[in-house]
């Protein structure tokens, strides 16, 4: 074992110099009775996370907190200008949704630092122990239900191609790991391309288009999320091949379930962002009022939508009864 | 003296220096990192042995389960069903006997003793998170990572597709008799009891 000289001047440096970082880094206490929690959102420009960010923030709300909605807009740095803000204006709790699995820690490790609880909706961090709890969809055992109505609607064989999330985000994998845990088992049925689109619509539709002018004969196609069904389906019909390709999204989005009730795409899996929202909501009122004990991760079962139960959900969620 | 000074002095920034940094061969930290990665296959299989084989005569008759959802389905639920996390979808261990009506290419279909509806005992689709969350006896907070989560499931869905089915495939025959202990899974909102179907951890075929 080598032993190399160290600079122990720096380590003293380091330990007299930290009193003005720490100083420096003091948030704003909140001298106002009434207290707040923000939310910090990956995107709102997806109708998906409207709803996430919509139901988290009237639900603080109406148990009487402020509130104040943050967009990332998908870029990490601004959702850590986001937490700074949120930290300087004496925000008392975080409900997040994270841009990046790995690169959203730093922010919640920030919030930690400062002693502000956050919980994670929907997008999960690869970490334990930056955030106080995380309310997750269970995306994997969604798509391993989702891969098995794909087996059965293929009938085992054919070919197909798979258009993915952000590749820096879990939930992209978690999707991708769950639908090939059922779907790898069939050496009939043969993935002929594997292509990132962003969870974006448009995006989809390009990489649909020049997927269907390199591979002319497939048969399904499965996407990471409803946005990017709807755009291979877009480009599908546009190639005249909308009635010879089965499309599987992923979310339960408004327009998808539509089109599942019209026929145009297979099926999805139904997440639940109210209940998602709602629990971090109530989870951070339960943290300011004093209880401490969370679950680090709590799964939010992810519901199988076909043509054949369509009829019992509506966009981001099921029926209730007055709706039936 | 000056020179003494010296001496002493840089006898005091090598000792320092070198009590202060430690050098490790990569490979020796990734070898112990590798020793810390979950195993999936080994925690499936001590799940299997030690906590769900033990666990099995606290199964429900299949019979008497659907029966009790006809009385009060939000109780049946409550008291008889475990998932791990929030939503509709809620897994039970049930145990039943019956004959075989038919076999067909992803199952076999059951009449359990004195009941008019058919169950399923999947053979080929074996797959989610039934067995695994059966029981009850599996903390999420277990796990540091959800990927070693799911995978404990795939593990136990591959003990099952190993060890239980083969047998079971070559042997089953129309009327014949069998007893089954296994998980289902079933929709808290959404009850459909006309599509059950059983993920066996236990099955075998009577003699008549």
């Amino acid at each position: 074992m080598k032993r190399l000289l160290c600079l122990p001047t720096i380590l003293a440096a380091t330990i007299l110099l930290s009193p003005f970082f720490i100083g420096g880094c003091k948030r704003q206490v909140s001298t106002n009775s009434k207290k707040k929690v923000a939310v910090i959102v990956s995107t709102l420009n997806n109708p998906w996370f409207v709803v996430l960010a919509q139901t988290a923030a009237s639900q603080v709300q109406s148990l009487g907190y402020e509130t104040k909605i943050f967009d990332s807009q998908n870029n990490t740095s601004l959702e850590a200008d986001n937490f700074e803000n949120a930290i300087a204006s004496g925000f008392n709790a975080i409900l997040f949704n994270p841009t990046d699995a790995d690169g959203s820690i730093v922010n919640a490790l920030k919030a930690k630092a400062a002693d502000i609880p956050v919980f994670c909706m929907d997008r999960e961090i690869n970490s334990t122990d930056a955030a106080t709890s995380q309310i997750l969809s269970d995306n994997y055992s969604g798509c391993v239900a989702l891969g098995k109505y794909f087996v059965e609607q293929m009938k085992k064989k054919g070919n197909y191609v798979e258009i993915l999330g952000l590749v820096g985000d879990n939930n992209t994998w978690n999707r991708s790991r769950g639908f090939h845990s059922v779907v790898d088992f069939y050496p009939d049925l043969k993935i002929v391309a594997q292509q990132s689109a962003d969870f974006d619509r448009n995006k989809a539709m390009e990489v649909m288009e020049s997927l269907l002018q390199a591979h002319p004969g497939i048969n399904a196609v499965f996407c990471g999320n409803d946005a990017m069904a709807s755009g291979a389906y877009q480009a599908l019909v546009a190639a005249g091949n909308s009635n010879q390709v089965k499309v599987f999204g992923f979310d339960g989005a408004e327009d998808v379930i539509n089109s599942i009730k019209d026929k145009k795409i297979v099926a999805t899996g139904m997440q639940f962002p109210k209940e998602m929202a709602l629990t971090a909501a109530n989870y951070a009122d339960q943290y300011i009022k004093g209880k401490r004990d969370f679950p680090k991760k709590m799964p939010v079962a992810v519901e199988l939508v076909t043509q054949e139960n369509v009829d019992e959900y509506i966009g981001y969620g099921k029926k209730d009864n007055a709706q039936k | 003296m000056r020179v003494a000074k010296n001496i002493f002095l840089t006898a005091i920034i090598i000792f320092v220096g070198y009590h202060s940094v430690y050098f490790k061969k990569l490979d020796s930290i990734k070898a112990a990192k590798a020793g810390a990665l979950f195993n999936a296959s080994q925690y499936a299989q001590a799940f299997w042995n030690d906590k769900l084989n033990p666990h099995l005569d606290k199964a429900i008759e299949i019979v008497h389960l659907t029966s009790q959802f006809s009385t009060d389905t939000g109780k049946t639920f409550d008291t008889y069903s475990h998932a791990l996390g929030i939503g509709n979808l809620r897994y039970f261990l049930v145990k039943g006997k019956g004959i075989i009506t038919s076999i067909n290419e992803d199952d076999v279909s059951v009449l359990p003793d004195s009941s008019k509806q058919n169950i399923k005992i999947a053979t080929e689709y074996i797959f989610g998170n039934a067995v695994r969350d059966a029981t009850g006896l599996i903390n999420i907070n277990e796990f540091n990572n959800t990927m070693d989560f799911n995978n404990v499931s795939a593990a136990i869905n591959k003990i099952i597709r190993e060890t239980i089915l083969p047998s079971f495939k070559s042997m089953a025959r129309k009327e014949n008799k069998v007893e089954f202990v296994g998980a289902i899974e079933l929709n808290k909102e959404h009850l459909d009891l006309s599509r059950i179907e059983v993920i066996p951890v236990q099955i075998k075929i009577m003699p008549y």
